[in-house]
């Protein structure tokens, strides 16, 4: 908890140094630039991470599906998504899906592929945490008589959320991190900026560093979030102090 | 003769090569409460298991106020059960288990009105009020709004008995209930089962290792051990006077232990 | 329909191989390379002294925190403006294998909390030194729990690889991109590249298996 909001802490700090550092010198002439590439990688991340959890939740609940054809499709995705790069992914979508006649925005293509990769990482830590709820659990409720969706929705769920949060955490940081990845499709994200404004005015060290910086302060941002969900989810979890 | 209230009818249930029930018979008649006593690993839970729908069986029938309960009925002949003719017969059985298997995320009163609500659509007022009145049952009125974590181990199966009460069965089944509890424990759960048992008119089958207890609130013991119920009788005389060797054996073993 | 099994076979295929050879030195290299950097990161981390391993733990966090493709464009603009002049090949394989040796040292330090303490105290009683400890009683142990987490990382840096193709290196993504902008056409190069991935992650997924077994075969026989 505390190294969290210390890290948050420190992230912010360097941040505004580096902001007031950046505005009080001639360095500010790209600032813009980087500023309107967050705007873009904010919105990719922000769509991508909705897309991911929605993913991640469809192909568990196939993976650990009664039906067989559910769970072998299920199966398939997520092999297919992750066996092969987000990168390769990322090109396919964009380049060759024309091809056969389907063009998607690079804004669409960019959500597409990163949610549909992060999907099938999340897809495993959702069916982890989904089994390591205790059989005890299902069988109380068979005893109960309730219905099977509402076993699902009503008691494995929200034990099984408690578990998956760590492991979520740590794809969103990976998913944050991978909108770099989004000049592939054309898009001008902090990092294409970076890229584009250091080809103009050759400030390798403080461009790059200033990009860092906000990935760094996004992360410790999810990392903080994270921390705060895990303390109100798991508050029936040896709640006894 | 009355129908039973549960009613065996060559039960078989088969893990692998294991046979664990063979061709098993037992007639409960209504408000009889039996206990099923045996040494560990002998199918015990298995038969609580099997009335419970937790596990298929495979082969027999179980008869539920003379409705077969794993078939249902087409015409003349008996078919594999549906899901719904399942759950409408399983609405009318509760069941203890031996790990309490509390939700943990939901509160004591989030516990007993779960079901309730989502099983039976009771409105969530009336649920309340009836699993305040049982939680007062079993002494546990002022714990409403704690997580199990936070209650012992006899508080958490007094909740778990609550909680199957709330469903209001007609049969209680209870795996064991005290075993996973530190001894100092036992007696309030034994308490809150012995006063069920003679308040109310629930057919209840009980496996336990409390010898004293059986003989107290049985109003018949069986003998399970190799798949099959080898001797059956009234308390008094089955622990004072066993019929067979086997039971004789057995009981002297965990006399002489406890 | 656009697929033109000819172009596919005759033309995409031979480059895509060529380009595997150099994916796979880069793989291979930055492992190793994460590997070897990671075990002393990991030693300044569990160090005696706290400011280092403070220090050394923000670096980390940092690293962890940043993408890699960022740090990959930053080695590459920066290393020729401080006078270093490497190839795009060399100034991969080393963004790529400090970005994981950052991360490798993490699995490092997880192996190294799990020995337990009654060792230390076993080879303090037997009055060994600390670095004959090191070697022959802690890394010993504290390897085969930690192969399952760094065949990971090898797996995942193959998969990494593509990004070098931001910065022009010859790898597979960049044969593929390269036929794209010749040809005008995507489907065959692009689909086979992921194809080529596909297996050869499979093949890597069960090699690393296979290491798995072998380690803990041999060392708890
Ligand atoms: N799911 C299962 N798979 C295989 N064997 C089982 C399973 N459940 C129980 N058994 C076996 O069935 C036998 C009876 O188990 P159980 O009914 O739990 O015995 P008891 O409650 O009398 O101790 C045991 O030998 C046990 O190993
Ligand atoms: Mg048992």
């Amino acid at each position: 908890m505390n190294t969290v909001r210390i890290s948050a802490l420190v992230g912010a700090i360097a941040f505004l140094v580096g902001l007031a550092f950046a505005t009080f010198s001639e360095l500010k002439v790209f600032l813009p630039a980087l500023l309107k590439g967050l705007v873009v990688t904010l919105q990719v991340a922000g769509l991508s991470f909705v897309l991911f959890l929605f993913c991640s939740l469809l192909a568990a609940l196939g993976r650990t599906s009664a039906n067989l054809a559910l769970r072998f499709a299920a199966g398939i995705y997520v092999e297919i998504f992750r066996g092969t790069s987000l990168l390769v992914q990322l090109f396919w979508l964009f380049f060759v899906l024309p091809e056969f006649g389907v063009v998607l925005t690079p804004m669409t293509a960019a959500v597409l592929g990163m949610g549909l990769n992060f999907g099938a990482y999340g897809a495993e830590v959702v069916r982890g945490a989904i089994l390591s709820v205790p059989r005890g659990q299902t069988e109380a409720c068979i005893a109960l008589n309730m219905p099977e969706w509402k076993r699902l929705f009503r008691i494995v769920l929200p034990q099984a959320f408690a578990i998956m949060v760590p492991g979520m955490t740590n794809l969103t940081i990976e998913l944050v991190k991978a909108t770099a990845m989004v000049s592939a499709v054309t898009l001008v994200d902090i990092t294409s900026a970076a890229v584009k404004q250091n080809l103009i005015h050759y400030r390798t060290v403080e461009i790059f560093l200033i990009t860092m910086l906000l990935y760094y302060c996004l992360c410790q941002v999810v990392r903080y979030g994270s921390k705060l969900l895990e303390v109100r989810v798991s508050r029936y979890r040896g709640a006894l102090n | 003769m009355k129908t039973p209230k549960i009613r065996f009818d060559k039960v078989t249930k088969r893990y692998g090569e294991l046979t664990v029930l063979d061709s098993l018979d037992l007639d409960i008649a209504p408000g009889e409460v039996v206990a099923v006593i045996g040494p560990s690993g002998s199918g015990k839970t298995t038969v609580l298991r099997v009335l419970m729908t937790l596990e298929r069986i495979n082969e027999g029938v179980i008869w539920i106020d003379g409705e077969p309960m794993n078939r249902m009925r087409q015409g003349d002949a008996l078919v594999p059960a549906s899901q719904a003719h399942v759950r409408k017969l399983r609405s009318k059985i509760g069941m203890v288990f031996q790990s309490f298997n509390l939700f943990p995320h939901m509160t004591v009163l989030g516990n007993c009105i779960e079901a309730p609500i989502h099983s039976l659509g009771l409105p969530r007022a009336e649920a309340e009020a009836r699993a305040e009145g049982l939680l007062a049952k079993v002494g546990l009125a002022d714990k409403r709004n704690h997580y199990p974590s936070q209650l012992s181990g006899g508080q958490q199966q007094r909740v778990a008995i609550a909680r199957a009460l709330a469903m209001q069965p007609e049969i209680l089944l209870f795996d064991e209930p005290t075993s996973a509890l530190d001894p100092e424990m036992v007696g309030e759960v034994l308490e809150v089962i012995r006063e069920l048992a003679r308040t109310h008119s629930y057919t209840m089958l009980l496996v336990t290792h409390q010898m004293g207890f059986a003989r107290e609130v049985a109003d018949r013991v069986c003998f399970f051990e190799g798949g099959k119920f080898v001797e059956q009788g009234e308390p008094n005389a089955f622990f004072t006077q066993p019929q067979s060797p086997r039971a004789a054996q057995f009981l002297s073993k965990v006399l002489q232990a406890g | 329909m656009n697929w033109d099994w000819t172009f596919a076979i005759h033309t995409v295929m031979p480059r895509l191989l060529s380009g595997i050879i150099t994916t796979i030195e880069v793989t291979i290299l930055a492992f190793l390379l994460a590997v070897l950097l990671g075990l002393p990161l990991m030693l300044l981390r569990v160090g005696k002294n706290r400011s280092i391993s403070v220090i050394v733990g923000e670096i980390v966090e940092f690293l962890r925190s940043t993408p890699l493709l960022v740090q990959i464009f930053f080695l590459f603009y920066l290393l020729p403006e401080v006078g270093i002049t490497l190839p795009p090949f060399a100034t991969g394989v080393l963004a790529i294998g400090v970005y994981y040796a950052a991360l490798c040292s993490e699995v490092f330090r997880a192996g190294f909390e799990a020995v337990p303490r009654g060792q230390w105290e076993a080879c303090t009683a037997l009055n060994l030194g600390r670095y004959r400890t090191m070697r022959d009683v802690i890394i010993p142990q504290m390897l085969p729990p930690i192969v399952p987490s760094l065949g990971n990382y090898l797996i995942v840096i193959f998969k990494e690889t593509p990004l070098l193709s931001f910065v022009a290196v010859a790898e597979m993504m960049q044969a593929a991109k390269l036929i794209g902008a010749e040809f005008y056409r995507f489907s065959e190069a692009i689909t086979l590249t992921g194809l080529l991935f596909l297996i050869l992650s499979l093949i890597c997924a069960a090699l690393v298996r296979w290491v798995e077994f072998i380690v803990n075969r041999r060392i708890y026989r």
